[in-house]
């Protein structure tokens, strides 16, 4: 599929198109692009909504930290990072003050709309990260430790926040 | 390189595409020769992401329907069900391996290239008949399929003028590659279909060669879609074949996150169809293998600040 059997006019109209498309990125670059949240948050404004913003960063941080450590079979470099997340996900809920939505936020609506469930989905995350510490503590099974506590980010991230969006 | 060409070798490319034509019909009888293997099949559409395309949220799996938005007007996707009168029921295993893999219909017409047969036409005989015969094991649904919105003139005319143009050159083997590299790289390009969302496509709908699988920030529904290749700050670089794995079958990343959108529901499956997570895990490791040896293109897609820190860190 990747020669290029192009006949000749083909070619020369997608030159044409091309010079159309350069114009219009060109055109395109004076506009700002669209503010995502995710990675952006300098951007954020202070107080709650960059606080979660930071907290689940350093979340995915220790996150790693776990995963490399399974795999070079030091569990013990595991206890540190989980404790530290059952930690992050006690607070987490509480950054969600009533006003605190934004345009800039990846939050959905549901997090006020359906707090229970939110804060039962935060509860249930730090029990499974604790555990997690746990099992690093005492030789456990950290893969599937990390699994149950994975399972739990993706059932709060699907029902609670909006995927990442393009242009 | 001279715009003019003469009547004389259009007459030929037409005479050369009318016999190509009737060859490939022949082929995609031998296809299907004999019957598939429908449990085999369950994997192979599972690998297709559960043709995901074709399953409303809703369900039921393979009804069609579901609404694609595309620079070229709004298509919807067919009823691939063995219902009769709306589905693929009625249809026999060479006109469907020949809606598959050449997106022709027993009209004669072509399919819009928002089905990705280009890419399915390198789809190994053995993969089609045993998917065929999966297809025909799916519940019948009597939904109606929806005639497509194009925004083209003479839209019958402009996918037959792009096939021309565009499609050919994938050459299915009789058998999918059986291991290693080989069976990734086979996996991702024409039953994955990978490059369908993960490689930018030009201003004709044609994925761009030169940037085979690097992401691209304007993905179907306006989602972001990530760089797949091994560049280290923009692509998957910095992932180890586990860590393409667990994505593959769990939608997880290596921070614990997890995969939004369409790659979630190719994954999950729509509908309680197989996606992604329940295809053979040999399968994903092959594929994983495949996806580190695609060569480095630098593209920023999204999350350029976290990838640049991560390169650093190692």
């Amino acid at each position: 599929m990747h020669d290029d059997p192009t006949p000749t006019p083909a070619r020369a109209a997608r030159l044409r198109t091309c010079v159309r498309a350069l114009a219009t990125a060109a055109l395109l670059a004076g506009t700002p692009p669209l503010a995502l949240a995710d990675d952006h948050g300098k951007e954020l404004p202070a107080g709650p909504i960059r606080d979660r913003h930071e907290l689940m960063e350093g979340v995915g941080a220790d996150a790693k930290a776990i995963g490399a450590a399974t795999k070079a079979g030091k569990p013990a470099d595991a206890v540190k990072p989980a404790q530290e997340i059952a930690a992050a996900l006690e607070k987490f809920p509480t950054l969600f003050p009533e006003g605190s939505q934004s345009p800039l936020s990846r939050a959905r609506p549901e997090v006020w709309s359906n707090k229970k469930k939110f804060d039962e989905l935060a509860a249930d995350a730090r029990a499974k990260a604790l555990a997690l510490a746990e099992a690093a503590k005492s030789g456990g099974d950290l893969k599937a430790a990390s699994g149950a506590l994975f399972k739990n980010c993706k059932a709060c991230h699907d029902d609670f926040r909006v995927p990442e969006e393009g242009e | 390189m001279s715009a003019a060409s003469g009547t004389a070798p259009r007459l030929t490319a037409l005479l050369v595409a009318g016999v190509l034509a009737a060859c490939e019909s022949e082929r995609d009888r031998a296809a299907v020769a004999t019957p598939g293997d429908p449990k085999r099949g369950e994997a192979v559409f599972a690998l297709a992401g559960g043709c995901g395309c074709h399953t409303p949220e809703e369900g039921p799996i393979g009804a069609g329907g579901v609404e694609l938005e595309t620079p070229f007007g709004t298509f919807y996707s067919s009823n691939i069900t063995p219902d009769r009168e709306h589905g693929i029921g009625a249809w026999s295993d060479a006109e469907i391996a020949r809606a598959i893999r050449a997106g022709e219909l027993d009209d004669g017409s072509v399919e819009a290239p928002v089905m990705p047969y280009f890419a399915y036409a390198g789809m190994a005989d053995d993969d089609l008949r045993d998917l065929i015969a999966y297809l025909r094991t799916l519940p019948p649904a009597a939904r109606r399929n929806r005639p497509h919105e194009v925004d083209l003139p003479l839209p019958r005319l402009a996918f037959r003028a792009w096939r021309l143009l565009f499609a050919g050159g994938a050459d299915a083997p009789e058998r999918a590659p059986a291991d290693g590299v080989a069976r990734g790289r086979y996996l991702v390009d024409h039953v994955g279909i990978c490059g369908d969302c993960h490689t930018p496509r030009d201003r004709f709908g044609a994925p761009e060669g030169d940037m085979y699988l690097a992401g691209t920030r304007s993905g179907p529904d306006g989602e972001l879609v990530p760089n797949l290749t091994s560049d280290r700050e923009t692509g998957v670089g910095t992932w180890d074949e586990s860590d393409l794995v667990s994505l593959l079958q769990l939608g997880m990343k290596p921070d614990f996150d997890n995969v939004q959108g369409s790659m979630a529901e190719l994954i999950d499956g729509i509908a309680g169809a197989p996606g992604l997570g329940k295809a053979p895990e040999d399968d994903l490791k092959t594929i994983a293998a495949y996806l580190k040896t695609v060569p480095p293109i630098h593209h920023v897609v999204a999350e350029e600040k976290e990838k640049a820190e991560e390169a650093k860190e190692e």
